[in-house]
């Protein structure tokens, strides 16, 4: 039930966005990865998630995962019900053909509930707001019942008595020893509710506890980190 | 010494005389049916080109760059006229081509598409007209290479002789049918000159254009007109239009009849390989149509 | 004139328009459907690249097999499926999206086509062999299209899911390790061979109008996709048995009649629609209770 990175690398248009990454999340941590705008963050968790590929390096995954993107990538307007879009999360289950029973619905329903739309089950994802639709999201990782929730930062657009209720769904999870990795740039948050954190900008700049990675030295270095394209750039010599 | 001088303005002579060093008159003609006539009446002492060679499609014919360059070398284009031809202004124009450019239709009255200003071009379906594009041709040919005049002359007497024997056998054919028998549907309405000569009714689902499209009122009409007026004769032109006429078929019992050639010959091997051969088959396969018209 | 005479007795009294309404009615039910995944992938104007698409195979087989229909169409259909195909890959495996490569797969097919026909010398229009008439079906296109729509209904009613999940979610799909490849293949397959046998029997513009302009009407009644498919199908279905009534009342060409009411369907949607309309805009309905 951990992750593992064999120094990562990826780029586009083989700038790097995560520039040589290694490390394990183990099983049952909680981490958050934090870091300035353009760091790479929601980069390294598409690439765990498997919908990225590293151009450098490997990722080793042992167990089941799920992946919660943000509202903002999706299709807003998609013609589905909040309880279908709920339900696809059980795919490993139904897979493409098997039923859809009672018991599922129930648990989609109690997912939506848990999140805060209890009642929305018959609502279009059209008419939902942004925050809505995030929490949506999140009930469809609750059903998929995954050892490794990667969440792609899942309060945006969420009131304070959301995020604590979410939140709580967070740390239930972290008690039954599910791993769990979190992009998040609220470091109130973070330092509230992750006892890990992996500070990013493009490299590994920590990958400790809270405490230590959130460290003002190593806030420092971050800040020295440029959010554009370097033209001039030398092509990387780095073995490791 | 002096046999050696005759031997060497013999051979001269001889050279000069003999066709293969004398250059044959360099002809173009648009289309099959058209280059068919020309060889008649030219037989070998022209060299004749066709651009749109057996099968073609005259209408929607593009011209190629090698098209441009032959007729770049021609002395003598000859072409039918009534706006068959669509390209071809632009190819003379394309080619510098500046020789003679002869419309074999030159004096014949043309027949206009129903309801609109535009000459059908089809005028060699009716021999009596073909008489008079054999009369054009082979005054072009005795204008441009006056040295075979007597050849030319000669062919086309022979060949308007054969027109005219076959002229009487088509009469002759269509005259044993009763006239309110002499009724065919076909897709192609190119058989106007045809119609009008030997007294046949064509009745047609569309016009010459095949991109338009029939209304199912029409076809209803069509099918209620079949059964009232007992037409069992179906031609079609090509497969696409055969669709419609293999549903015709199916819905009345009409029978399917052979294949018209109307705008161009058939190959070497086929039944329409000339222009006289074209239009015995035409003829023939029409009346054993209307003869299943009960 | 009664109801009866004027909307049944035509097809009763007539064998083309029996056949005509029972083709339209299979394109119907195989095709819309896929015409509504492919409004929502944004592949809409597929249908007129496959058009043009399927020109080599059928230059080929007229090579080999002369004016012939079926040789002629089988070829159309082999190189509409290799432009899927490849279409397909370069999708999965380069960064162009699905528009992109699909344009550039359709495009090259035609040139290739056209340099087929050109090298041939013949001036014979191939095309008019494939495309057929709504009127002039006979028993083979209707066996062909029927069969094409069961085969097709068939393989959507097991994708189904998986292919809403993939519209919605490639990602997700892809996490999931859901072959998600596999799938967009298998839906192209699908379109080609609906394409393909709409142009063999009834033409290209009847065949892109009875697949997607149904589809894209349905999408302003209903923001629910299990309720778009059979929405969509009976638009089309409507519009067919409409647009061949005026066909035969008024004499419109057929083809036109039927797109047009489809056309009409869809402005009278796009105006009045429940859902994202222009009457939805300017005249809202009244909002619900917090």
């Amino acid at each position: 039930m951990n992750v593992t990175l064999n120094n990562v690398t990826i780029s586009y248009n083989r700038h790097p966005a995560v520039h040589h990454i290694s490390g394990t999340f183990e099983r049952g941590s909680l981490t958050a990865i934090a870091g300035p705008n353009g760091a790479g963050k929601s980069t390294l968790l598409k690439a765990i998630a498997g919908i990225l590929q590293p151009q450098e390096g490997s990722i080793q995954i042992n167990g089941k995962l799920a992946y919660l993107p943000q509202a903002s990538e999706m299709q807003r307007d998609f013609p589905l019900s909040v309880l279908h879009m709920v339900l696809t999360g059980l795919w490993q289950q139904t897979g493409g053909m098997k039923a859809i029973t009672k018991a599922m619905k129930e648990r989609a329903s109690i997912a939506l509930t848990e999140v805060g739309l209890k009642g929305f089950e018959k609502r279009d994802l059209a008419s939902l707001s942004t925050g809505q639709f995030q929490r949506a999201l999140f009930a469809r990782l609750l059903v998929q019942d995954a050892d490794i929730m990667l969440l792609d930062e899942p309060f945006n657009a969420i009131d304070e008595h959301t995020v604590s209720l979410l939140m709580d769904i967070m740390l239930r999870w972290h008690e039954e020893k599910r791993t769990i990795i979190c992009v998040l740039h609220d470091f109130t948050q973070i330092r509230a509710y992750f006892p890990q954190t992996l500070l990013l900008a493009r490299e590994c700049i920590a990958w400790d506890s809270t405490e230590k990675a959130l460290h003002p030295e190593k806030l420092a270095t971050t800040r020295f980190f440029r959010d554009d394209w370097n033209s001039n750039v030398s092509i990387c010599e780095r073995a490791i | 010494m002096k046999f050696s001088w005759i031997a060497a303005s013999l051979t001269l002579l001889a050279m000069t005389a003999s066709p293969a060093y004398a250059d044959k008159l360099k002809v173009i003609a648009s289309f099959s049916i058209l280059g068919d006539m020309v060889h008649q009446v030219a037989g070998d002492n022209i060299d004749l080109k066709i651009l749109v060679g057996a099968d073609g499609d005259t209408h929607v014919y593009e011209p190629t760059p090698g098209d441009a360059k032959t007729v770049s070398a021609a002395d003598l284009v000859i072409v039918n006229g009534f706006g068959f031809e669509g390209w071809m202004d632009r190819l003379i124009a394309a080619s510098g081509y500046k020789g003679p450019v002869i419309a074999a239709t030159k004096g014949i009255e043309p027949l206009h598409f129903e309801g609109t200003l535009n000459p059908d071009p089809h005028a060699w379906q009716s021999l009596a007209n073909g008489k008079i594009y054999i009369a054009n041709i082979r005054d072009a040919l005795m204008q441009a290479d006056k040295a075979h005049a007597a050849d030319y002359r000669r062919n086309a007497e022979h060949y308007l002789k054969q027109i005219d024997a076959l002229d009487r056998q088509v009469m002759s054919d269509m005259g044993a049918i009763p006239e309110n028998k002499r009724k065919v549907i076909s897709t192609h309405d190119a058989f106007q000159y045809f119609a009008q000569e030997y007294h046949v009714t064509f009745i047609a689902p569309q016009g010459i254009n095949p991109e338009a499209n029939v209304s199912a009122g029409d076809m209803a009409g069509l099918i209620d007109e079949i059964r009232k007026q007992h037409i069992h004769a179906l031609f079609f032109e090509n497969i696409s239009d055969s669709r419609l006429m293999k549903q015709l078929e199916s819905e009345t019992g009409a029978h399917i009849g052979g294949t018209l050639y109307s705008d161009a010959l058939s190959p070497p091997d086929g039944p329409a390989s000339s222009y006289l051969a074209l239009f015995a088959h035409n003829a023939a396969e029409l009346t054993k149509g209307m003869m299943y018209n009960q | 004139m009664t109801l009866y005479e004027y909307a049944f007795q035509p097809f009763a009294d007539y064998l083309f328009m029996r056949r005509a309404l029972v083709a339209c009615t299979a394109l119907a039910i195989g095709g819309a459907p896929l015409g509504v995944f492919l409004v929502l992938r944004r592949m809409a104007l597929v249908g007129d690249a496959m058009s043009h698409a399927i020109l080599p195979g059928a230059s080929i087989a007229f090579l080999f097999f002369g004016l012939s229909v079926w040789p002629m169409t089988l070829g159309g259909l082999v190189a509409g499926l290799a432009v899927a195909a490849m279409a397909g890959a370069i999708t999965q495996f380069t960064q162009l999206k699905e528009d992109a490569s699909f344009t550039g797969a359709y495009l090259l097919s035609l040139a290739i086509g056209v340099l087929i026909i050109s090298l041939h010398g013949n001036s014979i229009d191939l095309m008019h062999i494939l495309f057929g008439n709504v009127l002039a079906v006979d028993n083979h296109s209707l066996i062909l299209v029927s069969g094409v729509a069961t085969l097709s209904t068939f393989v959507l009613a097991i994708i189904y899911r998986s292919l809403v999940i993939e519209c919605f979610d490639p990602g997700f799909m892809r996490s999931q390790h859901g072959k998600s490849g596999l799938l967009h293949q298998l839906f192209l397959v699908l379109v080609v061979l609906n394409l393909v046998a709409a142009f063999q029997t009834l033409g290209t513009m009847m065949a892109m109008g009875v697949m997607v302009l149904p589809a894209i009407a349905a999408r302003f009644w209903t923001q629910n996709i299990d309720i778009a498919m059979p929405l969509a199908i009976i638009f089309a279905f409507a519009s067919a048995f409409t647009g061949l009534l005026l066909s035969y009342h008024y004499a419109l060409p057929s083809g036109p009649a039927i797109v047009i009411t489809a056309g009409i369907l869809y402005l009278v949607s796009v105006f009045f629609g429940r859902h994202g309309s222009i009457a939805s805009r300017f005249f809202p309905r009244k909002h619900y209770e917090v």
